[in-house]
């Protein structure tokens, strides 16, 4: 018994051993990510496996429920960085094309997880290594050579050649394979060193622009001058895209090579994607086989597109254009600045949608002027799903699909579609029902919170909280009212060791600041010394003695109280509830009518409203926290350095399952 | 002959310590562990990354390990057990250990990836936050011992260990050891949650195993200079001399490799901040008690 994922080689007694040890010391990546899992209730970490943070340390990928769609392509790029033998072990996944076959699938259980872990190692044990191995590559990877003109970059040509132009030897480049995305216009995506400016596209660049001055970009004038700083001529725009690279019209012209895949065509589509999908290879994307000494057959043209890493690789990558020795001075000439003056290479690195210490499915490309963050772009892979699918949806489907939709936080998702359902439908549930609800919703809320804490422990080096923090959540997961008095004292003492730990104070105060103006959700709103909380409205939850938690600061040591606080309070809440219950959906028969209903979740408030006719959903629209709260990314990892900026994401809790707009 | 017996130990400790960081990282204690992940890595592919600066990617981590074994040469483990006892030895582990610098820098740049990229310049940083924190203690260890010989360090403790008689100098240096050693929460250039692993991200199979044994002797090397420095090297009743180094050596190993555990990393320009403003002025000051103490008081 082999696996598609083995490495090359004949089975021989010290292969034996090899395999032998492998199937021991398993070190899995985690799909969509360790977080989704603990919130599914797997535990991961009390599994005798390690999981990393990298693909290129892993041997297993384990995929955790159904794969988002918008995260597949991203999951295949994974696959092909992981270093072989490999193998993928799928927990209720269903279809997770383009990835291989799964080499063994177990249900989405704690005994699903034993036993598919059980069957992996034998198999690897059996199977790590044999003669002939399959290729895999991911989709997103896939690359194909082209000839283009140095000179004349508009001419690109299949085979090798002259150009018809100028007669030069046309040069190679690789680009993004043609079949992917349906993109069929060809990437500019070969780098060019500083000088040799993207004539083609220079007349993207518009008519006479502004007058902007060569050393000081906030210098801009409408008529012709010169800079009140330094005297120099002020220069149009065009002027100073045709010293860097060309940039067209993009807006914030970042200075680095690696722009042309971003700046031709849609960003979404065809190679540029795939800098979105690669979580840990910035800006060069390997993959996993092709360039392997024993595998190489691709070495030349497989793997990557796009970007060259460094700035030699890039001028290298351009063959027959000499690397002429440069001056900082001219590299530079007409880059953007930062705000501390400091001229440096901007890069662009993708984190996610499968970067640890970020959400799982969440985006983040930024834009790094050395370490410090120049700009950020953001947004979920996860895609918003339609609320309502088909015209016959019962309403008891309905708030199943809802709460299928968030793994993050499914209960309180589900008692929101239940309260909008039932006043649709006029169905008023008793005071136990309503008290078992809120409690299951805080019960919720204890886990959610546990699960940021171990999520910010893992991104900040804090391993004890992550490990703790993570236990603590999957005992907490659907434990009944004794399950939670049990826990109490234990998630109380973890809250103080929280806020007394060495350099916490150090690491999140004045990071990530948000005014008291900006559009916020949830803890992060409460966090700055007030804000809203929907249970305040909810005669339930005061008749429980709830009061709204508030912190002052606006930033992310606030948040990390605040969040303590409300673990510590729905604590209280659940015991002075006396039960749980996650909330069933009552019989509302036939009925037609319009209701509305407002919860707030761990993340925030969420309102929904639907619209019922006949007993079937036919129109429903929500509203989440992540919604708002992703939009305040760009403010809070600005000028950051990246490891805050990093810990500044990470403190808005964002969930890219909720996000929507 | 105290060649290979140096080596075998250093061996044996880097497993113990393998064990010791596993427990760390993992919270779970395993005795074999380490050695079954080691025979994995081996059969594992070893994955060049591609338009990678092949002679860095592949140089980085020997040289790595290097830097590391030519720190070992000069920590003595007994009178006598110690690879070459130099004349100026505190000097030359600080100039070995500065090739830790070059190695990730290298290891680093070489796989062409942002992250690992980004790791190495973060050391680069760290290093101007602990390379004068590694020196001026070392100075005034050697003041008191009027040598910049281990072994002369090491006897010159004898009345009473360096840790009581400069203890500032002793938390500076430790602090700096892991900062040299990039061990959290001092672990910038491999922060897990920040760059996936930094400068080992790309790194699979063989090299990443060459990479994490460095790693180890690192570690070990700069457990031992504390030992030798401030907790009196061999010297200690009962047992043999070789015994109390290894028991010194892996307990100052284990207590750096683990106290990272129980605090979030630092912010790396704090720690820069930090560094400067107020280690250097600590160590200033250290060397200046420590110069009045031995005028003083010579003991």
């Amino acid at each position: 018994m082999t696996i598609a994922g083995a490495h090359a080689g004949a089975m021989t007694g010290l292969r034996r051993l090899i395999s032998g040890a492998m199937a021991r010391d398993l070190t899995a990546f985690v799909l969509p990510g360790p977080s989704v899992a603990r919130s599914m209730g797997l535990d991961l970490a009390g599994s005798h496996l390690r999981v990393v943070g990298t693909p290129r340390h892993a041997s297993v990928l384990i995929v955790v429920g159904p794969l988002p769609a918008g995260l597949r392509d991203a999951a295949a790029v994974i696959y092909a960085q992981m270093p072989r033998p490999r193998a993928i072990l799928a927990l209720g996944a269903g279809d997770i094309a383009p990835l291989p076959d799964a080499h063994v699938s177990a249900p989405l259980t704690r005994a699903g997880l034993q036993s598919g872990l059980a069957d992996l190692r034998r198999v690897i044990a059996a199977g790590a290594f044999r003669a002939d191995t399959g290729e895999f590559t991911a989709p997103a990877l896939e690359v194909r050579v082209e000839y283009t003109c140095p000179m004349h970059p508009e001419i690109v040509r299949d085979a090798p050649g002259d150009c018809p132009k100028c007669g030069m030897t046309l040069v190679p480049r690789e680009t993004a394979s043609n079949g992917h995305g349906g993109h069929d216009t060809p990437q500019e995506d070969t780098p060019s060193p500083a000088g040799h400016a993207h004539a083609g596209h220079a007349d993207d660049a518009g008519g006479e622009g502004p007058y902007i001055c060569p050393m000081h970009p906030e210098v801009v004038s409408d008529v012709p001058g010169k800079c009140p700083k330094c005297g120099m001529f002020l220069v149009t725009a065009e002027e100073v895209e045709s010293h860097g690279h060309g940039h067209g019209d993009h807006g914030q012209g970042h200075g680095s090579k690696a722009q042309g895949a971003h700046m031709h065509g849609d960003p979404a589509a065809g190679s540029a994607q795939m800098h979105h999908d690669v979580p840990d290879e910035a800006h060069h994307g390997h993959e996993g086989d092709g360039d392997h000494c024993g595998h190489g057959e691709q070495a030349d043209h497989a793997g990557h597109t796009g970007h060259a890493g460094h700035g030699d690789h890039s001028a290298a990558g351009l063959d027959g254009i000499e690397p002429h020795f440069m001056s900082m001075v001219e590299l530079t000439e007409g880059q953007p600045r930062s705000s501390d003056g400091l001229q440096m290479e901007w890069i662009e690195a993708p984190f996610g949608p499968f970067f640890p210490g970020l959400p799982a499915g969440l985006h983040l490309n930024l834009t790094l002027d050395g370490d410090s963050v120049a700009g950020s772009e953001v947004r979920s892979l996860v895609g918003a799903t339609e609320l309502v699918d088909g015209p016959q949806m019962t309403a008891g489907d309905f708030v199943e699909r809802l709460a299928a939709m968030m793994p993050l936080s499914p209960a309180a998702y589900r008692t929101l579609a239940c309260a909008a359902v039932e006043e649709a439908a006029g169905v008023e549930p008793d005071h136990n029902a309503r008290r078992g609800r809120a409690a299951a919703v805080e019960r919720e809320r204890i886990a959610s919170h546990l699960g940021w804490l171990a999520e910010f422990g893992l991104q900040s080096g804090f391993l004890w909280l992550a490990a703790r923090a993570g236990a603590l959540q999957l005992a907490v997961g659907n434990a009944d009212i004794d399950g939670i008095a049990a826990q109490a004292g234990a998630i109380r003492r973890l809250i103080r060791r929280v806020e007394a730990a060495p350099l916490m104070r150090m690491r999140l105060r004045r990071i990530a600041r948000i005014g008291k103006d900006a559009p916020a959700s949830g803890p992060v709103d409460r966090a700055r010394g007030g804000g809203a909380d929907a249970r305040a409205g909810d005669p339930t939850l005061i008749a429980l003695g709830f009061e709204m938690r508030v912190r002052d600061g606006g930033d992310a040591l606030a948040r990390l109280r605040l969040r303590c606080d409300e673990i510590a309070q729905s604590l209280d809440l659940i015991a002075a509830a006396g039960r749980i219950a996650v909330p069933r959906l009552p019989d509302v028969g036939r009925v037609s009518g319009e209701g509305a209903a407002r919860i707030e979740t761990p993340r925030g408030a969420a309102s929904l409203s639907v619209k019922l006719v006949d007993g079937k959903v036919v129109e429903a629209e929500l509203d989440t926290p992540s919604d708002v709260n992703i939009a305040l990314v760009e403010t809070v990892t600005a000028q950051q350095e990246l490891g805050d900026a990093l810990s500044a994401v990470a403190s808005l809790d964002l969930s890219p399952w909720e996000v929507r707009g | 002959m105290s060649i290979v017996v140096v080596l075998v130990s250093l061996a044996a400790g880097a497993y113990v310590l393998a064990v010791i960081e596993r427990w760390a990282v993992q919270g779970h204690l395993s005795l074999t562990g380490p050695a079954w992940a080691a025979l994995a890595l081996l059969g594992r592919e070893s994955l060049l990354a591609r338009k990678s600066d092949r002679l860095f990617f592949e140089l980085g981590p020997v040289l790595l390990l290097v830097a590391g074994l030519m720190a070992v040469a000069v920590i003595p483990l007994a009178p006598g057990l110690i690879i070459t006892d130099l004349a100026t030895g505190a000097l030359f582990l600080n100039a070995a250990l500065a090739y830790v610098l070059v190695a990730l820098i290298m290891a680093g740049w070489g796989p062409n990836g942002a992250y690992a990229m980004i790791a190495g310049w973060r050391f680069l940083g760290q290093f101007i936050a602990y390379a004068m924190l590694i020196v001026m203690p070392i100075t005034a260890v050697a003041m008191r011992a009027e040598s910049l010989s281990t072994v002369e360090i090491v006897a010159s403790q004898a009345q009473l260990w360096n840790v009581l008689y400069q203890p500032m100098g002793f938390a500076l240096f430790v602090v700096a050891a892991m900062g040299l050693a990039w061990l959290p929460p001092l672990d910038l250039p491999d922060a897990a949650g920040e760059l996936a692993g930094g400068v080992e991200a790309e790194y699979t199979g063989v090299r990443l195993a060459v990479l994490r044994l460095a790693r180890m002797v690192i570690i070990l090397a700069l457990a031992g200079a504390t030992v030798t420095f401030y907790l009196g090297g061999w010297l200690g009743p009962w047992l043999p001399p070789w015994g109390w180094s290894a028991i010194k050596i892996l307990a100052v190993a284990a207590a750096m490799l683990s106290v990272g555990r129980y605090m979030p990393r630092i912010r790396e320009a704090r720690y820069l901040a930090l560094s400067w403003k107020l280690g250097i002025s600590l160590a200033l000051a250290n060397i200046f008690v420590v110069g009045v103490i031995a005028l003083v008081v010579p003991i």
